[in-house]
């Protein structure tokens, strides 16, 4: 088979190559056919790693220190047992009343490629009672007649814990009873009211929690 | 078709740095949701896939070594990511049927092979050095199924111009692609089961 031939059975010339010889071209077309080759990730996708890698490198400190030498392990605990001090000063704060300001995280959502003109703004305020969820939306079409949006915070390990539902746009309030610090995804999904309590795995709106104070 | 990232941008991916990680998402971004794609069939679970792809590819990358090319490594997390998702949507799927999108058969079929995603992501990247023209017209060649005149149609562009576009689009495929046909200058094959194991 000459180059030219291989040229023309891939540009669709089905004679240019003996059908004996054309196999190993034939899965290249394939997936030259193949949806998979053309679809387009939603533009957003980017600023979305981008905030993922980042919110994870700061909860959890650059990887690649923590194996090269002992120095930022050390500081690394240092730091952790700060934070876990200042947890427990904040815990004792919320829990006694004594005005010490409540432990806020922030996400800003973005609509997914089933809703691209969704967007949405969150606030996480922790309580005595779980985390408070302010949310504004804008965007979303009215469900309702047995369908509804239902939020749920996300942990690393995909692990789902649903934290309300409503039917529209607007502000809305929802309670988690995780904390963002371990379950750090908001997404929002369509749902059925139809037995089935899992996930539609049809997402609208996503988005990474950051502690703003 | 060798793309070797360069070894100070990926040392600062591992470090989190902003710039890094958009300059790998703007290099791989696309072939890491082609495979994605290849293995969900849903746009939307494709971009979830990616973005797990690429924070466990930081999450991993302490471990990355720079001699070796970063592509086939990420692919290989990208696969696995993508897998993930595949077998908790599997899980939910005897549930939601009556949701199921018909055209999602990824999610009713076995995930392809690494040599599968890997052939995948080296044609992705070939379709990534072809000037916008070119890629369009080979998208409506071989997605769409359009003749020589029907694309002419579709691009209100002369016949002779779509094919002579065709030939060096399909020449420059069958170069940039050579190794897949076993050609003496094959890249070297991905390490298959190395990057989910970092």
């Amino acid at each position: 088979m000459t180059d030219a031939d291989r040229i023309a059975y891939l540009a669709g010339d089905q004679a240019a190559v003996d059908p004996a010889d054309a196999a190993e071209l034939d899965d290249v077309r394939a997936l030259l056919a193949d949806p998979a080759m053309w679809e387009q990730p939603d533009p957003h996708l980017e600023d979305t790693v981008v905030v993922t890698i980042a919110g994870a490198a700061r909860s959890a400190g650059p990887v690649a220190g923590r194996k090269r030498t002992r120095r930022p392990i050390l500081l690394w605990a240092a730091g952790a047992a700060a934070a876990a001090v200042i947890a427990i000063a904040v815990a004792i704060g919320i829990g006694s009343g004594n005005g010490t300001p409540a432990t806020t995280f922030s996400v800003a959502l973005g609509g997914t490629s089933l809703a691209p003109a969704a967007s949405g703004q969150a606030t996480l305020t922790q309580t005595n009672a779980g985390w408070k969820i302010t949310l504004h939306v804008s965007g979303l079409p009215r469900l309702d007649n047995g369908r509804f949006y239902e939020a749920w915070l996300k942990n690393p390990a995909d692990v789902l814990v649903p934290v309300g539902t409503f039917n529209q746009s607007g502000d809305i309030t929802l309670w988690a009873g995780v904390p963002p610090t371990e379950f750090p995804t908001l997404t929002v999904t369509r749902q059925r009211a139809n037995g089935n309590q899992a996930s539609s795995g049809q997402r609208v709106l996503v988005g990474l929690a950051h502690r703003t104070s | 078709m060798r793309v070797v990232a360069d070894p100070v941008v990926v040392s600062r991916f591992a470090a989190g740095d902003e710039d890094a990680v958009r300059a790998l998402y703007r290099e791989y971004g696309r072939l890491v949701f082609a495979v994605a794609y290849k293995v969900l069939g849903d746009r939307g679970l494709a971009e979830e896939a990616t973005q797990q792809a690429f924070l466990q590819a930081w999450r991993a990358s302490a471990s990355f070594e720079p001699s070796k090319e970063f592509g086939p490594w990420l692919a290989t997390i990208a696969r696995r990511a993508a897998i993930d998702i595949h077998r908790r949507e599997a899980r939910h799927a005897h549930s939601a049927l009556d949701d199921a999108d018909p055209a999602a058969s990824g999610l009713i079929s076995l995930p392809p092979s690494m040599d599968q995603v890997y052939d995948a992501w080296q044609v992705r990247q070939a379709l990534n050095e072809l000037s916008p023209d070119e890629a369009d017209l080979v998208k409506l060649q071989h997605m769409e199924g359009l003749t020589h005149s029907q694309i002419a149609d579709r691009l209100n562009i002369p016949v002779g111009t779509v094919k002579s576009r065709s030939f060096r689009a399909h020449r420059r495929l069958a170069g940039l692609l050579g190794h897949l046909r076993g050609d003496d200058h094959a890249l070297p094959q991905p390490p298959i089961g190395t990057g989910g194991q970092r």
